[in-house]
């Protein structure tokens, strides 16, 4: 069975751009959330392989989505990557804080995106 | 060493950078062409500078029926006090925007593209019908973006050619 991925995004322009490099490039399965509350739902039904999350995000931004999917017991061990404009040690500090796996900056560029994924998941 | 694993490799690599530019290209196009009215043609044009070409201050300038002035119309991440007007006369590289020409920093460069303290990174002509009818200046990039790269610029002229409607609603699709 195809590794599943759920992609958080506010931005439906990042969602697609994503979508479009992952369908071509990668033999993954993905899902889609559109704020960390709905990542949260998503993630529990969906039990994604992996998450993929934007920080900035209306209702419940990504460090907030990760700590509590984190203290979700089927989601302790699923790897997360944050996506960030920032790139300062600050941000990325309160990223791995808040429970996040890795991070990757805006704007998101497919070649590092892929390369990463198939180091959590595999080819 | 040139071998058949590296040669593979490299072309593999070639094509994940290829498939992930169009990508980015296909996106900010159907972004704009969805747009359902001016706001949100607007936080289309905030959207693709944010999440796909990487900067999050900008400001959109109309152009004054002269095309003596441009008046700021709408801005983000930058303080619109400091940008009300801007005399065609005064910045030199505005003549070949308003001409219908996206006009890009060098990277590396120390030029600055408009007299101002803030870097600009870019100055996009919005068409309609073939005239310019609005600027978009992108200025600061992200930190870790060291300047724009060709899958950047092909994004600002898919902005030039599509983002008439945040100018003038009633503008097709």
């Amino acid at each position: 069975m195809p590794k599943k991925v759920l992609l958080v995004d506010d931005s439906s322009t990042t969602l697609m751009m994503e979508e479009m490099i992952l369908k071509q490039r990668t033999p993954y399965d993905c899902v889609t959330a559109k704020d960390g509350l709905d990542a949260i739902s998503r993630a529990l039904v969906e039990a994604p392989d992996l998450v993929l999350m934007d920080v900035v995000m209306p209702r419940l931004n990504g460090f907030e989505a990760c700590k509590r999917m984190r203290l979700e017991k089927s989601l302790q061990h699923t790897p997360i990557i944050l996506i960030t404009s920032r790139g300062e040690e600050e941000y990325v500090e309160a990223g791995f804080q808040s429970g996040c796996n890795d991070y990757i900056t805006k704007p998101v560029d497919g070649y590092e995106l892929v390369t990463l994924l198939h180091s959590y998941l595999g080819e | 060493m040139n071998t058949p694993a590296n040669t593979l490799a490299a072309s593999s690599t070639a094509a994940l950078k290829e498939v992930s530019n169009q990508a980015r290209v296909y996106a900010a196009r159907m972004r704009l062409q969805s747009a359902v009215d001016q706001a949100d043609a607007l936080d289309a044009i905030r959207d693709i500078a944010g999440n796909l070409i990487g900067s999050e201050e900008l400001a959109v300038f109309k152009v004054d029926k002269r095309r003596s002035e441009l008046w700021l119309y709408w801005s983000f991440g930058v303080d619109p006090n400091k940008y009300a007007v801007l005399e065609v006369s005064r910045e030199a590289r505005l003549n070949d925007v308003l001409s219908g020409k996206c006009v890009f920093r060098l990277r590396g460069s120390n030029e600055n593209l408009l007299c101002c303290d803030d870097p600009v990174s870019a100055l996009i002509p919005i068409r309609i019908d073939g005239s310019t009818v609005a600027v978009i200046v992108l200025f600061r990039l992200f930190a870790h973006k060291s300047g724009l790269e060709e899958v950047d610029h092909e994004i600002c002229e898919i902005l030039s050619n599509f983002a008439g409607r945040a100018i003038e609603p009633h503008q097709s699709k």
